[in-house]
């Protein structure tokens, strides 16, 4: 996008904040964790949106990261508090269910953002397809490679949504390379330690890897540092889009990251939650399309997060899967 | 009190002897793992691997060691993970600011001693039962360090710094040097000096050990120092491996660093295990992992697999215990 362009983006939205001052939304803003820089992307987002629109976003993290309990007394706080609106990314999509219940019975209205919760009543849904997000970041490395050699898949934590869709999208990409042959598929948790750990055991048993699908990029941040321990060469792709694996991208270490686009997510959230405070028009379902970032295609994502802008609504709305 | 008077009553050559059987045990069990891995795959024995694998084991066991004084006088400390993530950051921190990676390891160093020091009076003096006062400790720092990082990462470290965790000497990873050298001086710490002897007689029995006279407090301040150290030596080299540093990278090495300690043979009661045996426990847990990975065992099986081998382990040893 053309600077020209994004302050005409831009600019319709600073003189309505000017006048939307006095409205001064509370938007509670729930995230699962503060160790993971994706909810920091998302809750900028919401910072962002926000602020462009004149409204006030707060922020609610469980101390213990994703955290149920913990997650579920901040709803008691928060109905307590009674904010404008709530832009809520669950813990767990299952157990934060009677989170979400108590919130629609306070009358609060809520955004759901990121993980799809299973039950409650919700304005819209805005995250992505991490099933997509797997195949696309897949499909990049596997025709890098000329679709033909060893790769390996390292797994996130067992059991969760994000690792079960992620790791599916990689298998089915690889079943779309019929040269490609798949050596191991190894849990390491989302940790970058693990990360390192079980691809320097992976090389042991295997002398020719030629590319590895991590399920997010701390992960493949460690294969890296593995790969270069024992002087090997391999394609790296990691999921999430974060800044360190943008730098990695930029220095040829890292062949690409797929992009979960928490600021985004952060954006259109917030944004769907305050037009429906104002009796706005606004969408029920954004899923967002996986973007891969690479070589030729990082420099947006290399600016820092609290100077990147939020889409216009006309851009946002287009981005729906279901318009109101 | 059986296990006190126990204590004092068995006459010193006997101790001694009894202790090498066990230690023999402990050996024969990690034989019998390396003798089973060996034959199930012949990427396991090489001396690629053994190395690979004393590596890996090296992080592990750094946290472990200061863990296990800390034990042998009947406490617990939980604050070691979030430590290592705290020293770890600050160490980034400063060797970004200054460019001095000197600097850098010497603000580690301090940070974990500093909190070892805090765990210690805590303990000593206040008077607080280590598992509550360690057990706070752990949420100070991680309240800290995610307010600190924000979620973000610092990474890319200077290579003169990165051969700590990466660098070679005769072939042999310097971690591996780091950590024999760690396990000697830990080794002749406990068996050999009087303070040594005097922390497994506050172990055995504290109000015993006052009464002799053996400066409790001092001695207790000191062992939670050294483990506090320890954390800030184990984020060192963290650093150096990982070339990265965010909040939470100790947090999944708690427990594991515990179970080390008393797969090793110490007691959670106090006076019993050994830092050698603490580096049995450490190169156990580091070969299911490296096992695993080279066997290709399914992901969902591993857990479960981890968990039966340390049992397994753990029997074998107290089998081996009631023969001696």
């Amino acid at each position: 996008m053309s600077t020209s362009k994004l302050l005409a983006a831009a600019l319709p939205a600073i003189l309505f904040s000017t006048a939307a001052l006095a409205a001064g939304e509370t938007i509670a803003v729930f995230t699962k964790n503060q160790t993971n820089p994706y909810f920091q992307t998302v809750r900028v987002g919401a910072e962002v949106a926000a602020k462009s629109l004149g409204a006030k976003a707060v922020h609610y993290i469980p101390t213990k990261p994703d955290s149920i309990p913990e997650q579920l007394s901040q709803v008691e706080d928060v109905i307590v508090k009674k904010p404008s609106a709530i832009v809520f990314v669950p813990v767990d999509y299952k157990a934060m269910v009677p989170g979400v219940e108590q919130i629609n019975d306070a009358k609060i209205p809520i955004v759901n953002v990121t993980d799809r919760s299973a039950g409650g009543k919700f304005l819209a849904f805005v995250g992505a397809d991490d099933y997509s997000l797997g195949l696309e970041t897949a499909r990049f490395l596997l025709k890098e490679i000329g679709g033909k050699g060893n790769v390996v898949i390292l797994e996130g934590v067992k059991g969760s949504l994000t690792n079960i869709d992620r790791v599916r999208g990689f298998n089915d990409a690889i079943k779309e390379f019929k040269d490609v042959k798949l050596l191991a598929s190894q849990p390491a948790n989302y940790q970058r330690l693990q990360g390192l750990q079980v691809m320097e055991n992976l090389m042991q048993s295997h002398p020719q890897i030629d590319g590895v699908l991590a399920a997010n990029d701390a992960m493949a941040i460690g294969v890296i540092e593995a790969l270069d321990g024992a002087n090997r060469k391999a394609k790296v792709v990691g999921i999430n889009g974060t800044k360190e694996a943008v730098d990695a991208i930029k220095t040829g270490k890292l062949l690409a990251s797929g992009d979960y686009n928490g600021f985004l997510q952060g954006c259109i959230g917030t944004l769907v939650a305050i037009r429906a405070l104002r009796k706005e028009p606004i969408v029920t379902e954004v899923v967002l399309k996986p973007t891969v970032v690479n070589a030729s295609n990082f420099q947006p994502y290399d600016t820092p997060l609290e100077s990147r802008s939020c889409p216009s609504w006309n851009e946002a709305a287009a981005l729906a899967s279901k318009p109101n | 009190m059986s296990i006190a008077s126990d204590a004092a009553t068995r006459p010193i050559g006997l101790h001694l002897s009894r202790e090498t059987q066990q230690l023999a045990y402990r050996l024969l069990a990690v034989a019998l793992l390396c003798l089973a891995l060996s034959i199930a795959t012949e990427a396991f024995f090489t001396a690629n691997n053994i190395l690979n694998v004393l590596r890996q084991a090296s992080l592990l066991f750094f946290l472990a060691s200061g863990l296990t004084l800390v034990i042998l006088t009947g406490g617990l400390d939980l604050s070691v993970g979030a430590n290592i993530g705290l020293s770890a950051c600050f160490a980034a921190t400063v060797i970004k600011a200054t460019g001095s990676p000197a600097l850098g390891t010497l603000t580690g160093l301090a940070t974990g001693l500093a909190i070892g020091i805090c765990n210690g009076l805590m303990v000593a003096k206040l008077r607080i039962p280590s598992f509550i006062a360690t057990y706070g400790m752990l949420w100070v720092l991680h309240g800290i360090t995610y307010y600190y990082m924000a979620g973000e990462t610092i990474h890319g470290f200077p290579p003169g710094f990165r051969q700590i965790g990466s660098g070679y000497f005769l072939g042999v990873p310097i971690p591996v040097y780091l950590m024999l050298a760690f396990l000697l001086a830990g080794t002749i710490f406990a068996q050999r000096t009087i303070w040594g002897q005097q922390i497994y007689a506050i172990g055995a029995n504290p109000v015993a050990a006052r009464l002799t006279g053996i400066p409790v407090d001092r001695r207790l301040i000191l062992v939670y120092a050294f483990s506090g150290a320890m954390a800030g030596v184990a984020s060192i080299v963290f650093l150096a491996r990982l070339n990265s540093a965010e909040g939470d990278i100790g947090e999944a090495m708690t427990l594991p660093a515990i179970a080390a300690a008393l797969i090793g043979g110490a007691s959670l009661f106090g006076g019993v295990g050994s830092v050698f045996g603490t580096f049995i426990g450490a190169l156990i847990l580091t070969l299911v992992l490296n096992g695993m990975n080279l066997l290709a065992v399914n992901a969902n099986w591993q857990p479960l697999v981890t968990g039966l081998i340390v049992i397994l382990a753990v029997w074998f040893d107290m089998v081996g215990r009631r023969r001696t």
